[in-house]
């Protein structure tokens, strides 16, 4: 086996497989994607309801549909070693993989890191209680259900408000499971007012503004007592419990690497072309603002993919690159440096998180100078995009301030 | 009742890891055993959740049985853990003074490892401290260092035990628990939940149930008092941010919070100390880990910097006394085990020793020892980040659980072994599969696919039809 690339790619999920597309596009020729899963296309695989393709295919499909669309763009062209995983990361382009065959190092000019993102689980949240069977993420309910059809429980219940986790609902729905109830610390739903409306036509009984104080059970979940938004304790009857959202990126390759990345979090820094600390490596995707849909990220993979096979082209010319500081209000801007150097494009966009609600005006600015502002009604967990930042004329002394 | 069809010299009631030790040690004296256990797997109980560290002893009480248990079983981990293929990760250890008075306590410290026979147990300056550790928060006055304590996997080194004695004909039950004692002319009948056994000898073992067992023939020498311990464990990167065991200095009533790198490669924090009732029930609660977050952070600050992978709660079973309940009935063909706090893990093999030696002194011509002639060892599956695993090797099937990067023959083989889990939190122990930073988010319905139906409580409840 050749073991030099181009470029790997590592994650076929929608951000990978694009890249590896726009590669394609570009005549990169022999470009390898990495999956650690036994078939490419990534979670939209067994997320069955019709949110993705408008932006990729102009027409609603549901992401298992999507996903072997998407896939079908790749896999004639360029080889995708599944159930293959990436165990480190060394500087220069050097992989370490573990498959079947054990280990093995690639070697690539450039590599792409597209490896998505999961959700923050029971413990990371560290919920009070014993530790049964039964407790899962919104992602592994979809996986047992629509890729094993295997079903974790009979009467669960859903933790978190996100869109996430109206899609378990109708997952469950799909097995002919009815989740017990949907319960949330946040007063208001994340992911939109009606949403909860939704839950309460499927025969869901919703709870905002509750804690859970206790998983009891010693075998399997038998109930969960919360503290209602009243100041009420309760105990609800269930068999499972899903844990929803709060996605987080898979950064556990970054942090035990050589890249620089944000101390507290583990997310890259990477500037607006995808480009990490060292020049050999991109990242891309969900990994670097979880948690956008699919064709977001299908079609920023394209653009960091152009950017890739341009930077095999060209001589890295001169260039300086300007910090992205955050507010409080803000939790992450993707990119978290922006590089400026001839050629390069004048116009940026960035896209950030919030920590809270805010509505009113952000503003961008070069230290005094402001190259951005406009209002924006903000919600956690939602992308917002800063578009036509101008950065013609910042200079290697300048600093960009994302700020309210 | 459908008899268990045994008819054995000795008896051990519990699978924790002090009963592992003990099976495996009259095994080999020649005796005919059977290792009883109330839970799907071996460490069902208190041994499940400790902080996986092979103590010197340097801070036990001297002179105590406790202390002499620990060093022999100290002696003998080190001496039989490479025949077994066992982990041993040497961190040294380190007792940091946080204000005056505590470090007023630190020649005291040193004096008892001294007296304990921990001859290399010495003060550390400020400055040294911060060499060894430059994580640790500013403000330290002054340290000892405990150059010989080690971490180990808390799980396949009683595992091991068991399966040296198995292979040397040692039989067990799991899922069996022990509902009533009758005692015999010369031995016992007792009756499980899995049928009869005749036997020579008993062992109790029971841990937290301990009492309870002693008491169903006798008015038990011991009361249990369980105290639970919660404990954080953080993700693999952290364990970059310290080198050794960060102990505080202890007080009174406790040992105190500690940081500690698993053989695993993460880092854990705990554990708290609390009295409770309920011999069974481990809870983790939300405000004693933020607590406990705090207590590590003063500690480590960048800590918080690293997301918490799992969340676990231990009981240890105290008693109304600090030292080892063990007591031995000659008359009565029964021996005791009782009391075993934290340091069980290390004194295991150590308490083994010395109930052997009180069968000796008093308990001879009860059952003929015949010692097998030559031992055979078993090898366990290595699991240490800190050794080659089984997804560098060819031929593992792929990787299965990404996070603790265990792979597909791993979890076969646990299935195949000699000795095979009969619960997910068994196979979880014995492979750390689900024990990662996703909780189970990839791999979960892998896993429940290759369990299939070789366990009757698993991670689904059916079908989608």
């Amino acid at each position: 086996m050749n073991a030099r690339y181009p470029v790997i790619i590592i994650g076929a999920g929608p951000a990978g497989l694009a890249a590896a597309r726009a590669l394609f596009d570009a005549g990169v020729k022999n470009v390898l994607l990495l999956e650690r899963e036994a078939e490419a296309g990534g979670v939209p695989r067994h997320c069955r309801h019709p949110t993705f393709g408008i932006q990729t295919f102009y027409r609603p499909m549901n992401g298992d549909r999507w996903a072997a669309r998407i896939r079908q763009r790749i896999e004639h062209h360029y080889e995708i070693r599944t159930n293959t995983t990436v165990v480190s990361l060394n500087p220069g382009g050097v992989l370490e993989i573990s498959s079947d065959r054990g280990l093995e190092t690639l070697y690539a000019e450039r590599i792409i890191i597209a490896t998505g993102v999961r959700e923050t689980p029971r413990h990371a949240r560290l919920v009070s209680g014993l530790r049964p069977q039964g407790v899962l993420t919104a992602g592994a309910l979809q996986q047992f259900i629509y890729l094993r059809k295997l079903k974790p429980g009979n009467c669960p219940v859903i933790v978190g408000s996100e869109l996430v986790s109206f899609s378990a609902i109708w997952t469950l729905r799909n097995a002919g499971i009815r989740a017990v109830a949907l319960i949330d610390e946040n007063l208001r739903p994340t992911a939109f007012k009606l949403s909860t409306l939704y839950a309460r036509l499927m025969g869901v009984e919703v709870h905002l503004g509750a804690h859970i104080t206790r998983i009891n059970g010693t075998e399997r979940v038998e109930s969960i007592a919360f503290r209602d938004a009243a100041g009420q304790e309760r105990v609800m009857a269930c068999d499972s419990l899903i844990f929803t959202g709060r996605f987080t990126g898979e950064y556990t390759l970054i942090r035990t690497s050589h890249l620089l990345h944000e101390a507290d979090s583990g997310r890259p820094i990477f500037d607006q072309y995808g480009c990490c600390s060292d020049p050999a490596y991109y990242a891309v995707g969900n990994m670097t603002h979880p948690a956008d849909m699919g064709d977001q990220c299908y079609q920023e993979g394209l653009r960091i993919g152009r950017f890739v096979a341009e930077s095999l082209r060209a001589e890295a010319s001169t260039s300086f690159q300007v910090p992205v500081i955050l507010h409080e209000v803000f939790k992450i801007a993707a990119p978290n440096v922006v590089r400026c150097d001839t050629g390069s494009q004048a116009s940026l966009t960035l896209n950030v998180r919030v920590n809270r609600y805010h509505h009113g005006e952000i503003r961008v600015m070069d230290r005094q100078k402001i190259l951005y502002r406009k209002r924006h009604r903000c919600l956690p967990e939602r992308r917002i995009l800063l578009r036509g930042i101008d950065i013609s004329a910042l200079t290697a002394d300048s600093q960009l301030t994302i700020t309210i | 009742m459908a008899p268990l069809n045994e008819n054995v010299d000795v008896v051990v009631i519990g699978g924790g890891v002090v009963g592992c030790a003990l099976f495996r040690r009259f095994t080999l004296m020649g005796a005919r055993t059977l290792l009883l256990e109330k839970g799907g797997d071996i460490l069902s109980g208190a041994s499940k959740a400790n902080s996986a560290i092979l103590h010197t002893g340097f801070d036990a009480p001297t002179g105590s049985l406790e202390l002499q248990c620990m060093q022999a079983g100290y002696r003998e981990y080190l001496a039989v853990h490479q025949q077994m293929n066992l982990p041993l990760l040497k961190t040294g250890a380190m007792v940091v003074a946080w204000d005056q008075a505590q470090l007023e306590a630190l020649p005291g410290i040193v004096q008892q490892a001294h007296d304990n026979g921990v001859s290399d147990v010495a003060l550390i300056s400020t400055q040294e401290l911060y060499q060894r550790e430059p994580n640790l928060a500013a403000g330290a006055l002054g340290g000892v260092v405990i150059p010989g304590e080690y971490v180990i996997d808390p799980w396949s080194a009683p595992l091991a035990y068991v399966t040296q004695a198995v292979m040397h004909g040692g039989a067990w039950q799991f899922n069996c628990e022990v509902r009533e004692v009758q005692a015999e002319e010369n031995g016992w009948l007792l009756t499980t939940s899995k049928g009869r056994v005749r036997t020579r000898l008993v062992i109790n073992c029971a841990g937290n149930h301990g009492d309870l067992i002693d008491g169903m023939w006798r008015t038990p020498e011991y009361e249990i008092r369980p105290r639970k311990g919660q404990f954080l464990v953080y993700d693999k990167a952290c364990a970059t941010q310290i080198n050794a065991i960060i102990l505080p200095v202890p007080t009174p009533t406790t040992k105190g919070v500690l940081l500690c790198r698993t053989i695993f490669g993460n880092v854990i924090l705990g554990p708290t100390a609390e009295e409770q009732q309920d011999r069974n029930r481990a809870d983790v609660d939300e405000t004693v880990m933020r607590e406990l977050i705090e207590k590590g952070r003063r500690m480590l600050p960048t800590l918080t910097n690293y997301p918490v992978t799992a969340t676990y709660a231990g009981l240890r079973p105290a008693t109304e006394k600090k030292e080892y309940r063990i007591y031995d009935y000659p008359e009565n063909n029964w021996i005791s085990v009782g009391g075993i706090r934290s340091t069980g893990l290390t004194a295991a093999l150590g308490i083994a020793a010395h109930v052997e030696t009180l069968y000796r002194n008093r308990f001879t011509q009860r059952f003929p020892l015949h010692p097998p002639a030559e031992l055979r060892w078993p090898q366990m599956p290595m699991l240490s980040d800190y050794q080659p695993r089984d997804y560098t090797c060819p031929g593992n099937g792929g990787i299965v659980c990404h996070c603790e990067l265990v792979t597909r023959r791993e979890l076969e083989a646990a299935f195949d072994s000699a000795v095979p889990p009969e619960c997910i939190g068994g196979l979880r122990r014995r492979t750390r599969v689900m024990m990662g930073r996703c909780n189970g988010f990839f791999c979960s319905n892998h896993v429940a696919d290759i369990i299939g139906d070789r366990l009757d409580n698993t991670l689904v409840v059916g079908k989608v039809k």
